[in-house]
């Protein structure tokens, strides 16, 4: 201490270290840096800017400016009403979840300050939010805005849960040692490494209704034959089961991951305790998975969010938009009837969306914190 | 001792639960194998129908053997189309993305973790937001820039996006800060600046990291479909994985179906022959760089 107090000369040498030091750190960053400003920070803040302009694709220098007018058309439309029976069905499973936020709250799993701003939320969103729509007469600007980013919402809600436990499951059954067991890991895995293209054209093709192994298989066992992608009712489904087939052993390796810092001692305790395999899943599998839970659940649902090329191959959104996506509807509004503004527009929309529940989940579901 | 001991545990009631476990055991192993086939049939029926004769395709299509098995399929992708042309442009714009990928992050992972600078504070919470930033959805802006520059349907604007991800930085610091500051220092003593510090130590002591995230930033952009399908729109700039897609969505052209799933065949072998090498390096590239480890 005193020596730093006296020797005046070895602080500025100190400095001039440290300023040779930024220049090195500066240095080493820079190449990174500027690609990452260019490509990634910046298209962030022209997409800010983009929304606010009508901007045509074909000659990209003819823009004026509009301001709020791109997000009125997606959000809004004429002789807007608030009507208690619309889409009742999906607000009342949305308002069923304020009971459960307030079990989760009396178990602790939540702070009440948590409780209440999530109720707050449940209800603006399902209570007051989903009840507008246009009234007689009335129309969406954009009729296809709410329909596209509706369809990608319910793949996020029918797929994540599915790939979620599904990947569970697997890792559960195959977290142990073994030869067999390590190359039956790489037959659950080795789809994930497939193209989207390769994906679809295996897909496509299977569940095609004349020649695919999947319709061989249902006639086989007697039932009528599907034409799974150009049904209404089984089109999604049928891209739901396509994905846990491509991606589920992402989540496998991720779960295989958390369940090696699990000590196998607490499963030979509740063992010799009598703890029957359900028993030991509930009371230690997935307490010491919380945070690997988090996180799957998490990385799925962003990456279900951006929904795109089984859909655009294996369908094009049809039958009847039936699995159009929000992307699909980002990328056709932009390059198929070229107004980059309208798409930026939308862009942004998606990724406020993505970042606000990326943000919830570590806000109110982090094992830490509320531990 | 042995006999002993077998003679010991027959005569013990757990025996008989002992024997009954391992059997479930087996018959739950045995279950989780044939999942394991039924999962990859997929797989099987794409290499069976590449090897099939587009004559009997014509009439049979659920055999997971191929019959008559032909390479004409694979013989015609080298004669037909531009198939050749979109498996090199993969090649070039992946190899270009993960080289360089590797070498920025790196860099940027040693400076991060290992100098320290003025502005450090600022600027790696910014590189993690960048985390948040998906790719998927900020392609309208990246278009209009390529496209100020006019610089669409080259490589450049294929790999370049791909390489602002803040992921192998991200992975990178990790890595460099978990290395004990005993071997830098040794090294500085020895009189070596930072640079040859950083080549010639740090470096080669990240081969695994570096592994790792070579093989997943192979994976992620061999198989990138969004931004390949904005930027490159001359069929000859297409990348395997959108060519392909443009050979798909109609499959009326039945007659093609050998030659179509050969061209699957293609696109999927060097992942395929990648992962069952480098299959460790992968799965640690996906726990590491999702932040699980």
């Amino acid at each position: 201490m005193t020596t730093a107090t006296r020797a005046q000369p070895k602080v500025s040498w100190r400095g001039t270290k440290l300023n040779r030091s930024t220049g090195a750190g500066w240095s080493f960053l820079a190449p990174f840096l500027i690609v990452y400003v260019v490509f990634l920070l910046f298209p962030v803040i022209q997409a800010v800017i983009m929304g606010f302009f009508d901007w045509d694709f074909l000659d990209i220098s003819d823009r004026s400016f509009i301001g709020l007018e791109n997000y009125g058309r997606m959000f809004w439309g004429s002789e807007m009403t608030w009507d208690i029976q619309q889409l009742w069905q999906w607000r009342l499973v949305g308002l069923a979840l304020i009971p459960v936020v307030w079990w989760a709250a009396n178990r602790r799993s939540l702070t009440r300050g948590s409780a209440v701003g999530l109720t707050i939320l449940l209800v603006l969103l399902f209570g007051v939010a989903l009840g507008v729509h246009p009234g007689e007469g009335g129309r969406w600007y954009d009729s296809q805005f709410w329909g596209s980013f509706g369809n990608t919402v319910l793949f996020v809600v029918m797929s994540t849960p599915l790939i979620v436990v599904v990947g569970l499951a697997m890792a559960v059954a195959l977290n142990r040692p073994g030869r067999l067991v390590g190359l039956l890991r790489t037959m659950f895995f080795a789809p994930y490494v497939l193209s989207v293209a390769v994906l679809t054209l295996i897909w496509a093709f299977l569940l095609n209704p004349s020649q695919g192994l999947v319709a061989s298989l249902w006639e086989s066992i007697g039932l009528e034959p599907i034409n799974w992608l150009n049904s209404t009712t089984w089109a999604m489904p049928a891209i739901v089961a396509t994905t846990l087939w491509w991606t589920v052993g992402f989540n496998l390796v991720l779960f295989l991951a958390g369940l090696q810092d699990i000590d196998r001692s607490q499963y030979e305790a509740a063992e010799l305790d009598g703890a029957g395999a359900w028993a030991q899943f509930r009371y230690i599998t997935v307490p010491g998975l919380r945070r690997t839970i988090l996180l799957v659940v998490t990385l799925q649902i962003i990456a279900s969010f951006q929904i795109f090329g089984q859909v655009f191959i294996m369908t094009r959104g049809g039958p009847n938009g039936a699995t159009r996506v929000a992307i699909q509807h980002i990328y056709e509004s932009g390059f198929r009837d070229f107004e980059l503004g309208y798409a930026s527009a939308m862009s942004l929309f998606l990724f406020v969306v993505m970042v606000g529940i990326s943000f919830l989940q570590f806000r109110f579901f982090n094992p830490e914190e509320s531990a | 001792m042995t006999a002993a001991a077998t003679v010991e545990r027959a005569a013990t009631p757990s025996d008989r639960t002992g024997r009954m476990r391992k059997t479930k055991r087996r018959l739950f192993l045995a279950f989780l194998l044939v999942a394991a086939l039924v999962w990859v049939v997929p797989l099987v029926w794409m290499f069976s129908l590449s090897l099939t004769p587009n004559e009997i395709l014509q009439r049979d299509t659920t055999n997971l053997l191929p019959q008559d098995p032909t390479l004409e399929n694979f013989s015609s992708v080298f004669s037909v189309g531009l198939t050749p042309r979109w498996f090199l442009n993969s090649v070039i714009v992946t190899t270009i993305t993960t080289v360089f990928t590797l070498i920025l992050s790196a860099m940027a992972g040693y400076a991060f973790a290992r100098i320290r600078f003025a502005g450090k504070r600022i600027l790696f919470p910014l590189v993690l937001a960048g985390l948040m930033v998906p790719k998927e959805a900020m392609f309208v802006p990246l278009f209009l820039m390529f496209a100020q520059f006019d610089q669409h349907n080259t490589y450049y604007a294929l790999a370049l996006p791909r390489i602002a991800a803040p992921l192998g930085v991200f992975i990178m610091t990790q890595f460099f800060a978990a290395i004990p500051d005993e071997l830098e220092e040794a090294a500085t003593v020895d009189g070596a600046g930072r640079w040859r510090t950083f080549f010639s130590v740090m470096l080669p002591m990240a081969a695994p990291a570096l592994t790792a995230l070579a093989i997943f930033t192979f994976v992620l952009t061999w198989n990138d479909y969004l931004w390949p399908l904005v930027s490159a729109t001359q069929r000859e700039m297409f990348t395997i994985t959108t060519g392909l897609a443009s050979l798909q969505g109609n499959f009326a052209q039945a007659t093609e179906l050998g030659a179509l799933m050969a061209r699957g065949v293609i696109a999927s072998l060097p992942l395929l022959i990648l992962f069952v090498v480098f299959q460790r390096q992968l799965i640690r590239g996906i726990s590491i760089g999702s932040g699980g480890k």
